[in-house]
């Protein structure tokens, strides 16, 4: 169930992790790209700009050098009204040149009025010319200073018919003919556009060698910092001996440098913790193991006297019982303190047995003669590899602790949910303050100090839940809607899988002499959960 | 046996060996006691007492080599007492040959209880006798024999082996098995019965790694057959 609410998170975060690598990425790749684009844009702007200028200045010069020359040379000749054909020839004449334009010669003729004669009548007609370019050819300025001639030649660029073209024209000084020239500039304009297709291809290049560079610098900055989370990473799961690897001076090498002195102050702060840490716990052991010598020899000894406590003395007696019941209590305490133990140097063991969870149950309430105090609700049948021992601790603090604190009747409710076993252990009481709530699994928890002096240990619970987590399962605390607290115990059905192989080991390992039977056990151990076996002799 | 069953207690802690010899006595045993392993060796030669409360923790050899030295020439009941953490102390005691284990601190009523169960496991009680293969139960004579010769059964063995056979083929629960043979109450040690069905196995099977008399029955527990 946690797996499948877990996946939309997990997925969440996969998605941001890589969004966050990828913006850093992108971000790196974006300037890179604008910086390239910039350069290479402006570059081959400036270059094409430059050379179709040039281009076409020269051609523009050249050809219209040759037009005013052929102007001048081929209607020299004219007479001053000169007929529609003489034109025609004058402007054949000049078309034919280097150049390759066309010609189109007006002036008033003998037989007509005006005649406009063109080398080519389908595509130079008067039309093509522009008039803005045909008034300003036609406008005579004054002669003077800085103007030697009356008539100019001027020139203009327009596109016939998605050609672009050079039109010029001069009115010959001294009332000749007026020429007008078309010379088509496709050839330039094929020039020009393959310059700018290279160009193009050059800043597709420049750009395409921006983004590998800026992956490349990505790679070097982010390959470090992908290495370093990842250390990070290791290093919250708890590896401490996690340490990068510094390479060079620069930033990165200075915080892996800071990383790996971190890291290792950590370490040895916890190594010094759970030091100290054992030493206490072992402290604890050592105590509770050698206050049973001398308990033992007293528990022996109180049951003789609690015997003869009715022929004792009256004023004895009292003292005697007093000595009786504070030595089972102490034997009390000792015996959950030894347990206490075991559970943190971990060396308790699954004992595990098929057991009806409803006969150990009712064995558990009958032993402790509590059968009248508490309702049982389970259907019989329910069998489960568990360890009946710590079952019964456990079943024994939850209904103890229900009878002490909440006053009965306690109900005990046995079900199966899928694959766990749900106990739930519920009381009339006044339940439980939300604050306390939280601490009911603590050790030596006092609800409140005002509590009277508690007839447990201050550890029965928290053997519980200890013994739940053996087991692989859990016990939680609440308060039930309808008043009285409910503790849930949820083990897993099948606790064998928790267990390690030893118990089906030395079970079922049909071992045939003490010495192939040692050797069975020790793999078992081998394959376990790899606790501590300090403990063997 | 006398009616006063006679007690060997081996218990290095002067304290504890006064108090439990005391204890002991009110319940009506007649206790012979030791400090070491070896003293209590040496006693149990001397007097031959009828069941031995051995502590774990000996100076010298240990209580589980104590336990191994006995079960190599005596198959007289032996019960642990330990004082240690360690869960796999029981395992080790149980395998060095112990009847059964009390964890200390004891108390004497527990012990006692304890010692009268062990010691009822050599009582006779039915006069009839099983055949399983080679192997022959005497329920008379409380003997065993396999292919005709004797075999060494501690009593808690042979009252195991005394339960399987009265319901032969029919398997046993451990739990069943522990009320039965060891007389605990519903939170008996289920290693007291693997251990002893190990032990049983090496003394009855033909081969007892692979048991063709005691089977394992998974998830329930152990079942005599008669081999095919």
């Amino acid at each position: 169930m946690s797996a499948v609410s877990d996946e939309p998170g997990r997925a969440r975060g996969w998605a941001a992790g890589l969004l966050r690598w990828f913006s850093l990425r992108l971000r790196l790749m974006l300037v890179f790209g604008l910086v390239a684009l910039t350069a290479a844009v402006s570059a081959s702007a400036i270059a094409y700009w430059l050379n179709r200028d040039a281009v076409l200045t020269r051609t523009q010069d050249s050809a219209l050098d040759e037009f005013r020359k052929a102007l001048k040379d081929d209607t020299d000749p004219l007479p001053s009204l000169p007929t529609c054909s003489e034109l025609r020839e004058a402007a054949g004449r000049m078309a034919d040149n280097t150049q390759k334009y066309e010609v189109l010669l007006i002036t008033r003729t003998k037989d007509a009025g005006s005649c406009p004669a063109a080398s080519d009548k389908d595509l130079f007609t008067l039309d093509v010319v522009p008039s803005s370019l045909r008034r300003a050819v036609d406008e005579k300025r004054p002669v003077g200073k800085g103007n030697t001639s009356p008539y100019h030649l001027y020139w203009q660029r327009i596109t016939l018919g998605g050609t672009p073209y050079l039109v010029g024209g001069a009115k010959v000084n001294g009332g000749g003919p007026t020429g007008y020239m078309l010379k088509s500039l496709d050839t330039e304009r094929q020039d020009l556009n393959s310059l700018a297709w290279s160009l193009g291809i050059a800043t597709g290049l420049a750009l395409i060698g921006a983004a590998l560079l800026a992956q490349a610098a990505a790679a070097t900055v982010l390959r470090p910092v992908q290495r370093l989370g990842e250390a990070a990473h290791r290093l919250g799961e708890g590896h401490l001996d996690t340490r990068l690897q510094v390479s060079g001076s620069d930033e990165l090498a200075n915080l892996s440098h800071t990383f790996n002195r971190a890291a290792e102050r950590l370490q040895k702060r916890v190594a010094e913790l759970s030091a100290r840490e054992a030493s206490s716990r072992r402290f604890v052991a050592d105590m509770s193991h050698e206050l049973r010598t001398p308990l033992t020899a007293i528990t022996a000894v109180t049951e003789v006297l609690e015997e003869e406590a009715d022929s004792l003395d009256p004023m004895i007696a009292p003292a005697v019982q007093l000595v009786v019941s504070e030595t089972r209590r102490l034997n009390d305490l000792v015996e959950n303190l030894m347990e206490v133990t075991r559970f943190d140097a971990g060396t308790a063991r699954l004992v595990l047995d098929d057991v009806d969870v409803a006969d150990q149950v009712t064995a558990c309430i009958d032993a402790r003669a509590w059968l009248d105090a508490v309702e049982l609700d389970a259907a019989r049948g329910i069998v489960a590899p568990l360890d009946p021992r710590r079952l019964d601790v456990i079943l024994a603090n939850l209904i103890g602790n229900a009878l002490k604190h909440g006053g009965s009747p306690v109900r005990v409710s046995v079900r199966t949910d899928g694959d766990e076993l749900l106990i739930k252990v519920r009381d009339h009481g006044p339940g439980i303050p939300e604050d306390v709530l939280p601490h009911v699994f603590d050790r030596f928890y006092k609800a409140s100090a005002s509590r009277p002096r508690s007839e447990g240990s201050g550890l029965g619970l928290s053997i519980a839940m200890e013994n739940a987590h053996i087991h692989g399962g859990d016990i939680s605390a609440a308060n039930s809607p309808e008043g009285g607290a409910v503790f849930t115990l949820r083990l897993p059905m099948d606790a064998s899988r928790i267990a390690s192989d030893e118990a089906e080991d030395e079970r079922d390992g049909s071992p045939g002499t003490e010495r192939d039977d040692g050797g069975a056990k020790d793999k078992g151990k081998g394959t376990g959960k790899g606790r501590d076996e300090e403990g063997r002799p | 046996m006398t009616n006063v069953p006679f007690l060997l207690l081996i218990e290095d802690d002067d304290a504890i060996r006064t108090a439990l010899e005391l204890s002991l006595s009110r319940q009506g045993h007649r206790v012979a006691t030791a400090a070491t392993g070896e003293d209590g060796l040496k006693l149990l030669r001397e007097q031959r007492p009828d069941l031995i409360v051995l502590d774990v923790m000996l100076p010298g050899i240990d209580g589980f080599e104590v336990c191994r030295r006995i079960r190599r020439t005596d198959q007289l009941p032996i019960i642990l007492l330990t004082a240690r953490s360690d869960d796999i102390d029981v395992v080790v005691g149980l395998e060095s040959g112990a009847d059964d284990y009390v964890v200390k601190p004891v108390q004497g009523r527990v012990l006692d209880a304890r010692i009268r169960a062990v010691l009822r496991r050599g009582e006779r009680e039915a006069n009839d006798s099983a055949a399983f293969g080679s192997l022959l139960i005497d329920r008379a004579a409380m003997t065993v024999t396999k292919n005709g010769e004797d075999l060494q059964l501690t009593p808690t063995e042979l009252r195991l082996l005394l339960e399987l056979s009265r319901r032969p083929g029919q398997a046993l629960s451990r739990q069943q098995l522990l009320r039965l043979v060891w007389e605990h109450d519903y939170l008996g040690d289920s290693r007291l019965v693997d251990a002893c069905v190990q032990r049983l196995r090496a003394k009855v099977e033909d081969v007892p790694s692979s048991p063709t008399l005691i089977r394992t029955v998974r998830g329930v527990g152990y079942r005599l057959d008669a081999p095919q």
